[in-house]
């Protein structure tokens, strides 16, 4: 098809515009990034842009060295993948039998499912459960509550739902037993959108902060975005250094440390993001398809 | 999501069975035995599911009564003496409370206007590029924010605005002399609120109507050319009225959470120095019930924030279904 003169004008300057707004969402952690490798006097002068300046680890060591942050590096480690293997089991147990036409109440349960969607009890009933439930101060209290996402739920469902039902059939007449046939037919079946659930699940426990802050209270047991946002909000990590290690103390700034902080949070999941990029869309579209 | 339906031939097998007398007879001439033999399995597997959602989603809102009782942390819920509506009265007639109301709905208003035509916008521009490599690089760069907390984003914006050593501050310094307290005015903390808002989101937001967009029949495109029409013409007359019921059910579920102003990034962005236009009903109630622990003022507030998004989900859903674009 050939363009016209207004059109391909048209095209490039899309071209441009979107290649801005995509290096735009990068370059702000590319910054963070220059300015965790950078050097006191540089950070101080403001003179990192996007490239480190007098390359320095000290940001790195003061972390290492004066925060907790291996302990709930560990901590959010733990969170994250129990947490995804308990959500992946409950929210299969809950998707295949209401993609199941012949599942009996099945028009019932998925509206009682939907309404806690559009109407819930809050935050402070909820507090109080888990308070009545002994689960303050335990992971329980990250996990149980939100065993079930409800939009995940549905992407699930609505892809075990596309599956043929001859595959059913056929496995049926051979004797296979509904157990079997989760385990060694529909589930291998269905291994992109599970892929798909478990990152959605997975970043959201690594990403937990608000119900960190609400349930845990010991300071062993937080989390690293928890670390992270005190280490944002005051300086006592900077104090506490200047009495221990004074020499260190001389060679860094907040900024620095609070860079470092935040490359350490965000690594892990740049590093998985680009493997799991073609998975994740591919889950949102599954879940796109019924509207 | 239709009823279980026993079909004809499970019907027809259950009237041959012979009709022993138990207890679940009428269940058996309800289904049908060959159903009802299936549906054991599928019990099995969604009874921890009906359980979880029992104890901790529909067993919290018995909690409720707790917004009208004057709750002791000692007599418990049951025996807390009542108080009537006067926590409803607290909320409605302090003026504090009143304007943590109007914040909540501002900023989410606010939020709604700029935030939602941008990710429309963005999924009709990367429609229109043609080299597929770029509309996948630019893809993976605008999904990549959504994947942060808004912890680190809190912490990309505090290092880019603060005023002593923001990023944005040593440019401003070097050119006019003097910084610019970016997060401790009002009208700048909005600003930068709704755009991180913006930042973190709009890309993700896109790819629903991405999706929607790679629905549309082709040919529609090429008879519209045939009869003349130019891009921006097939744009406004066939893409944008196929995407309309997926713009129009996206903004419904907007409108139901208007109430429910995300905690996380409210915040990670508020300072003291803007509290009057910062404080919201989600920070409010983790400030008031979980540090205070004024257990009864913060479920009615939190009440009132359910049952507000339930009138407006369902009026907007009524709206819809005005014109035909009913969410149910």
């Amino acid at each position: 098809m050939k363009h016209t003169q207004g059109e391909k004008l048209f095209y490039n300057l899309n071209y441009i515009f979107l290649l801005i707004i995509g290096l735009s969402c990068l370059l702000p952690i590319v910054h963070i990034f220059a300015m965790s490798l950078s050097d006191k006097h540089a950070l101080m002068s403001g003179t990192v842009s996007f490239w480190p300046v007098d390359f320095s680890l000290d940001g790195y060591k003061a972390l290492f060295k004066e925060s907790p942050i291996v302990q709930d590096f560990t901590n959010s480690l733990i969170i994250t993948v129990v947490g995804t293997f308990l959500n992946m089991v409950f929210t299969i147990l809950a998707a295949y039998p209401l993609s199941k036409r012949y599942f009996i109440g099945r028009s019932f349960y998925s509206f009682a499912i939907i309404f806690t969607l559009i109407f819930s009890a809050g935050l402070i009933p909820t507090y109080l459960l888990v308070q009545k439930l002994g689960l303050i101060n335990s992971y329980g209290a990250l996990w149980l509550p939100g065993l079930i996402t409800v939009y995940n739920l549905l992407v699930l469902r609505t892809f075990f739902e596309g599956l043929p039902e001859e595959l059913e059939e056929a496995s049926r007449i051979d004797g296979c037993s509904e157990w079997r046939l989760i385990i060694q037919i529909v589930l291998p079946l269905s291994l992109p959108v599970l892929a798909a659930l478990t990152l959605f699940y997975g970043v959201g426990h690594w990403n937990a902060f608000v119900n960190v802050l609400i349930y845990i209270n010991d300071s062993s047991k937080l989390n690293l975005a928890v670390l992270v946002q005190q280490m944002i909000q005051n300086q006592s990590l900077l104090q506490e250094l200047t009495n221990t290690q004074p020499e260190l103390a001389a060679a860094i700034t907040p900024e620095g440390v609070k860079a470092a902080g935040i490359i350490v949070i965000t690594l892990p999941m740049l590093i998985v993001y680009p493997f799991l990029q073609r998975f994740f869309v591919k889950g949102v579209l599954i879940g796109a398809v019924k509207g | 999501m239709s009823e279980a339906n026993p079909s004809s031939t499970s019907a027809m097998i259950n009237q041959k069975a012979s009709p022993v007398k138990t207890k679940s007879n009428w269940l058996v001439r309800k289904y049908g035995k060959r159903v009802l033999k299936q549906n054991i399995p599928l019990y099995i597997m969604f009874v921890p599911v009906i359980l979880f959602y029992l104890i901790f989603k529909y067993y919290p809102m018995t909690g409720l009564v707790i917004a009208f009782k004057k709750y002791s942390f000692i007599k418990g819920i049951w025996g807390s003496p009542w108080a009537g509506l006067d926590s409803f009265k607290m909320i409605f007639q302090t003026k504090q409370n009143f304007n943590i109301i109007w914040n909540t709905l501002k900023l989410s208003g606010l939020s709604i206007i700029i935030g939602f035509p941008i990710p429309i916008i963005l999924a009709l521009l990367l429609n229109e590029v043609r080299k597929l490599q770029i509309k996948r690089l630019v893809q993976t760069l605008v999904y990549l924010p959504h994947f942060l907390n808004w912890v680190i984003v809190g912490g990309i914006v505090v290092t880019v605005f603060s005023q002593s050593t923001g990023t944005l501050n040593h440019v401003i310094e070097k050119m006019f002399g003097e910084s610019y307290p970016f997060l401790y005015k009002e009208f700048s903390w909005i600003t930068i609120y709704l755009t991180s808002g913006v930042w973190k989101e709009a890309g993700w937001n896109a790819i629903i109507y991405l999706a929607a967009l790679t629905a549309i029949d082709q040919s529609l495109y090429e008879a519209a050319s045939i009869d003349g029409a130019n891009r921006w013409q097939q744009t406004i007359r066939i893409t944008l009225p196929a995407i309309t019921p997926t713009i129009i059910i996206l903004l419904i579920l907007k409108i139901g959470h208007l109430m429910e102003l995300g905690f996380d990034q409210v915040y990670v962005l508020q300072n003291n120095a803007v509290l009057e236009v910062s404080e919201v009903i989600s920070t409010f109630i983790y400030k008031i019930g979980i540090q205070q622990a004024n257990f009864s003022l913060a479920t009615a507030m939190g009440l009132f924030e359910s049952l507000v998004g339930l009138i407006l989900v369902l009026s907007a859903n009524r709206i819809a279904r005005h014109f035909g674009q009913g969410l149910w």
